[in-house]
């Protein structure tokens, strides 16, 4: 799906209902301010709900009985960790009381994929183990995948491209909701044929277009 | 006398960056877009003594144009920059088949990336008379 990047609504409903639990999208951004946008309306919509509750396990057993809030993994590469922190306080989002209640995560992406590239893939298995443990409702993990551009040549794209192929579409009874972020101008390196092969099986596409002048 | 070539996504850090080497009396050249950048680059290669670029930019990134420049002029120096935690390991993938002369840590004073600069080119190339 195409939206212009100031569809809000488009957006947010996108990320609400097109992607389910157990499933992988593929994002496509302009410009990193747009994906500034996109990230933070969505940490901030996800985790509106997360309240205390999150930190009174033992408090009673009506709220026991509910599921507790998601798990929001950000893994960033174009911004440092303090710049995503500094853009989610700037929306409302109180960064520091999530990540102490374990309810959102942000980490920088380089590192989860090197040097082993399969760190991310143990990371988020790692984090879907304690939502369930914790009785959450599940994981949301927004990749940015500026790594697999980072040092150029074919041999990245395949990686990237046997990387996309081992995240299946769908896993059932799955927990994660995982969005593989792309800055359009790295997306537009790879042949049409790679395009092609990363939505394989297909994945749900949004691409977020600039508003033309 | 030292012409640079600045690169570097953030528009307000190429800004700094080149009225600071411009009052230390550099040349400066300085791109917020790679593409555009690499292609000065390769219309006068070798007018360049120095190329600064920042590391993580979207489809060409700092350690690419390190690499393509020194295929075009392997004389230029490179210095990459980066707001990240800088480790060994992230740049051994790339070595040696990319030589890079020097990293810098951002935020970095003027005085300390012109000190960085001149250690790496020398100190007779900049002066400007």
């Amino acid at each position: 799906m195409r939206v212009n990047s100031n569809n809000n609504e488009l957006i947010k409903k996108w990320f609400k209902e097109e992607v389910a639990e157990g499933e992988n999208g593929i994002v496509i951004y302009p410009n990193l301010q747009t994906f500034r946008q996109i990230y933070t309306q969505y940490v901030k919509d996800q985790l509106a709900n997360a309240g205390n509750d999150e930190e009174d396990d033992d408090n009673n057993s009506t709220r026991n009985e509910q599921l507790k809030p998601r798990i929001i993994l950000i893994a960033t590469f174009y911004e440092t960790i303090n710049s995503v922190k500094h853009n989610l306080n700037a929306v409302g989002v109180d960064v520091q009381r999530h990540i102490d209640n374990g309810s959102l995560l942000i980490v920088d992406a380089f590192n989860c994929y090197y040097p082993d590239i399969n760190g991310m893939k143990k990371l988020v298995a790692s984090i879907s183990n304690r939502a369930a443990r914790q009785g959450r409702v599940g994981v949301s993990a927004i990749v940015n995948t500026g790594f697999f551009f980072l040092f150029g040549g074919d041999g990245e794209a395949i990686e990237l491209i046997n990387y996309e192929a081992s995240l299946p579409p769908k896993t059932e009874g799955g927990n994660i909701i995982g969005f593989s972020c792309y800055h359009v101008r790295n997306y537009n390196t790879l042949k049409d044929s790679q395009k092609e092969e990363l939505v394989q099986g297909q994945k749900k596409v949004l691409e977020v277009t600039e508003i033309a002048a | 006398m030292a012409k640079l070539l600045v690169v570097d996504d953030d528009s307000d850090i190429v800004q700094v960056l080149k009225l600071g080497l411009l009052k230390n009396r550099f040349l400066v050249n300085a791109f917020t877009n790679p593409e555009e950048a690499l292609q000065s680059f390769k219309s006068n290669a070798e007018s360049y003594c120095l190329v600064l670029s920042d590391i993580r930019m979207p489809a060409l990134s700092g350690i690419q144009i390190a690499r393509k420049v020194k295929e075009i002029n392997p004389g230029v120096k490179t210095v990459l920059m980066t707001s990240f935690e800088i480790r060994d390991n992230e740049f051994s993938k790339v070595f040696p088949s990319t030589q890079v002369d020097g990293f810098v840590q951002k935020p970095v004073g003027i005085d300390d990336l012109t000190n960085k600069i001149l250690s790496i080119i020398g100190e007779t190339k900049r002066r400007v008379v």
